[in-house]
């Protein structure tokens, strides 16, 4: 029997909020992080919506590094990382836990492009004198993890998954195999991004982008919307976590991962690898389809996302419209963070039987007909929360998290 | 104990000194350097102030034939490339396997950078309407892994490790648990890095390259005396991993096995020697206790260091920590003196040179290697060494702060015989 894995704390950096409870409030109240971008000239672009995080100030989370010596992405991630250990009663009592049992995993899509973007700049001006000696090692995306883990004082392992929009599902079911494993006591675990130059100009040349709101799931969903943001989730055995009385969300049932070998940017056609993902984390889990009381949607807004992953729900979860909503409404897609926040929303689901809603809902898609907890939070039995994902690549990952017996 | 054992039945790379381990064993033995200058490559050392790196020269058109490869990027080709030697040595046809079963986990560090800030520019300068939306696919750090699993049909698990310079141990790594704890069943992993400008002028501008100019080559030497950095360098390599069951059942010759790994983080991200040895020294410990051997049964060393005065004294302490004066005996490799340093893909071109010293049971002498006493106890390999045994321990570390330690097997030529 593997040990037992569980949340205990909960650590968010959105458009909508910082924290735990902010965020949870406020996406359960339906509100929305999207407005007109700020951070770069859209001007040029079929599009102008965003969901970045402004006024952010990133000195709440830095007590040890200097936080304008690192990227956007590390900011918001050792952000999320500070209030996670907060929220889990640790962050003036993390020398509990051995420094060498410390570990970090976490997820993105871009790591931190505005180091690319500031190069190119400079390079386009003829004045790459101007840039310092650090580029080399703050760009590579792995230094999202390794600012967590040296602000923290992390002696454990240390690593970054860049399964682009999958990662932060990736970085949390990474971490369970290491907490089961013993390689580590303590987890932190989830994915960050922040908004990018780079990856606007790509989502709206692939003309992604909605131009007013974003509608997973609506007959007329016209797109996504890039986004920013971090989470980052405390992971603990269950006996450590008891023993030293945290207050526990969810357990960490089980996770599968997959690949479509099909596309580099569009699912395919018949939900395949979304499927397997999701039958791989019910059998990892050892549970059935028909336990999974809530499903927390990849849910992008665009037309085919939302088709097809309607089609792979199908496959796993028959003719039984298991309600699922996509956050993704509210927050736009935040990249290597989206699943690690809808981790954080499974967990919350879990621990308190209500499900955030769909927003921006208007007519329903005979396409999509999933029941998406239309624009209205709903109390209901959680017992079974599973967390979806798929990405460029072709990457797709299921994360599930279940109450404690 | 009934643990599953996992083994190496295929390998396949790309470097700057050969495709094979045993190509790039004999090389390294020459005291060979793979690099090149970067004059007419499309790194401009005018724009970046290095002249030398290790540039690869390859003709896509002879690994791909006829196969649209165009819409695949430089970081993307050279993983294809590996991947199909891998698969083409262990003899294997994902397609045959059935779904599911084979899988991809690759270490990298930058990505298919050349594409992001080419897209990036143009973006910019012509306009975002002008941008390549294929390029934009390919800008994702895991891009190269999805598009080798479109090539090469591989539907099982598809993971990109970014752990700094340690990336292709910790992909290794990440594999090796995969199998063992049942999660797959047969995976390819390791690693890639591709040149790029921004990496050839970061380095050079944090002053981590070996000196050169456009006459000179660099020198770069581990643990050396002298030596002012490391040469950056591109390659891929992959080797195939599966259960010992899975090889017996497909008849397949096993070149080795995985035994253990271990990670450690320095949160003083190495600027501190005592500190980053003992993470490093951590490391390697628990390689060796994962993989149930005591220190003095490794036979052989296969060490990160790669001229970077910084990052070798660091690593030669915690290897003094570990292994004590076995270090004036034990016979080592030190990869990146002639491959350079290629990140993401450097713990996968160690292995499959180690793998190759492992098989013949010997480390050859490797001419001219310049090692600095006050740094560490290894001997220079002034004369071939006989292997003890094949055991071996590799060591992966980046900048960033990050260890990894790997402890794999080799078997010799009779294969599969060895297995325990």
């Amino acid at each position: 029997m593997p040990a037992r894995v569980v949340v205990t704390g909960i650590g968010l950096v959105t458009s909508i909020g910082k924290g735990r409870e902010e965020v949870w409030r406020n996406l359960l109240a339906g509100k929305s992080g999207i407005s007109p971008v700020e951070s770069f000239d859209t001007g040029r672009h079929a599009a102008n919506l965003g969901g970045e995080i402004k006024n952010f100030s990133p000195d709440a989370g830095f007590r040890r590094l200097d936080p304008r010596s690192v990227g956007r992405a590390s900011q918001l991630a050792v952000g999320a990382a500070r209030l996670a250990l907060e929220d889990a009663g640790l962050a003036d009592d993390l020398a509990r836990i051995p420094a060498h049992r410390l570990g970090v995993a976490m997820g993105t899509t871009s790591g931190e492009p505005g180091m690319v973007e500031d190069f190119d700049d400079l390079l386009m001006a003829g004045q790459l004198d101007l840039i310092g000696p650090e580029i080399a090692t703050l760009y590579p995306s792995h230094v999202i993890a390794a600012h967590i883990a040296a602000e923290f004082g992390c002696g454990g392992p240390a690593t970054m998954l860049p399964a682009a929009c999958a990662a932060g599902n990736y970085a949390i079911g990474w971490s369970l195999d290491a907490l089961r494993a013993g390689r580590a006591d303590l987890m932190l675990a989830g994915g960050a991004d922040a908004f990018s130059r780079i990856t606007y100009t790509g989502f709206a040349r692939l003309g992604a982008i909605a131009p007013e709101l974003c509608q997973p799931f609506d007959k007329n969903r016209k797109g996504m919307v890039p986004g920013e943001g971090a989470a980052v989730l405390v992971l603990e055995r269950l006996e450590d976590a008891r023993s030293r009385g945290a207050r526990i969300y969810a357990e960490v049932a089980g996770y599968g991962l997959s690949c479509d070998a099909h596309h580099m940017t569009a699912a395919h056609p018949e939900g395949d690898g979304a499927a397997r993902a999701m039958r791989e984390a019910l059998r990892h889990a050892g549970l059935d389809a028909a336990a999974v009381a809530y499903v927390s949607a990849h849910g992008t807004g665009t037309p085919t996302n939302d088709r097809l992953e309607t089609k792979a729900m199908k496959r796993v979860f028959g003719e039984r419209r298991v309600p699922a909503s996509s956050i993704k409404s509210m927050l736009g897609h935040t990249m290597g963070a989206a699943s690690a926040i809808e981790s954080a929303v499974c967990s919350l689901a879990v621990a308190e039987n209500r499900v955030p809603p769909t927003i921006n809902f208007a007519e329903p898609d005979p396409d999509c007909d999933l029941d998406c907890v239309p624009n209205e939070a709903r109390e209901m039995a959680v017992g079974v929360a599973m967390n979806n994902a798929y990405a460029f690549g072709g990457n797709n990952a299921s994360v599930i998290f279940r109450q404690l017996a | 104990m009934d643990r599953v054992q996992v083994v190496v039945s295929g390998a396949g790379a790309i470097s700057t000194l050969g495709a094979g381990g045993e190509e790039i064993l004999q090389a390294l033995a020459a005291g060979r350097r793979g690099f090149s200058p970067l004059a007419s490559s499309p790194f401009d050392p005018v724009k970046t102030g290095v002249h030398w790196a290790g540039l690869l020269a390859f003709a896509p058109e002879e690994h791909f034939g006829e196969k649209n490869y165009r819409v695949i990027d430089r970081t993307g080709q050279l993983v294809l490339i590996a991947a199909g030697a891998a698969l083409a040595d262990a003899g294997l046809d994902p397609a045959a396997v059935g779904e599911r079963e084979v899988g991809l986990v690759l270490g990298t560090l930058f990505g298919s950078v050349n594409t992001i800030a080419a897209f990036d520019r143009r973006g910019v300068e012509a306009g975002p309407k002008y941008v390549k939306p294929l390029d934009f696919a390919n800008s994702v750090i895991n891009a190269a892994a999805g598009q080798a699993a479109i090539w090469h049909d591989l539907r099982g698990v598809n993971s990109t490790v970014a752990g700094g310079g340690s990336a292709g141990i910790q992909a290794l790594a990440q594999a090796f648990d995969l199998i063992r704890g049942g999660r797959s069943k047969v995976l390819l992993a390791g690693g890639a890095e591709e040149l790029s400008l921004e990496a050839l002028f970061g380095f050079g501008r944090a002053g981590l390259l070996a000196k050169a100019d456009a006459e000179n080559p660099p020198f770069p030497e581990p643990f050396g005396a002298g030596s002012a950095g490391a040469v950056l360098s591109e390659g891929a390599a992959l080797l195939l991993l599966e259960t010992v069951e899975s090889a017996r059942q497909r008849g397949a010759r096993t070149l080795g096995a995985i035994r253990g790994h271990g990670a450690a983080f320095d949160p003083g991200q190495f600027r501190q020697e005592e500190p980053a040895a003992e993470a490093i020294a951590r490391a390697i410990r628990l390689a060796l206790e994962d993989a149930g051997w005591n220190a003095d049964e490794a036979d052989l060393l296969v060490v990160s260091a790669s001229g970077i005065p910084r990052l070798d004294r660091c690593e030669a302490l915690a290897l003094g920590q570990v292994f004590g004066e076995r270090l004036a005996t034990l016979p080592f490799l030190a990869p990146k003196r002639g491959l350079g340093e290629t990140l993401g893909a450097g713990g996968a071109l160690a292995a499959l040179v180690a793998l190759a010293a492992l098989r013949r049971g010997v480390v050859p002498a490797q001419a001219g290697f310049g090692l600095d006493p006050e740094v560490t106890a290894l001997r220079p390999p002034d004369r071939a060494a006989r292997l003890g045994g094949r055991r071996a321990i590799l060591v992966g570390l980046g900048l960033d702060g990050a260890a990894a330690a790997l402890a794999l097997e080799g078997f010799a030529e009779t294969g599969g015989e060895e297995i325990a």
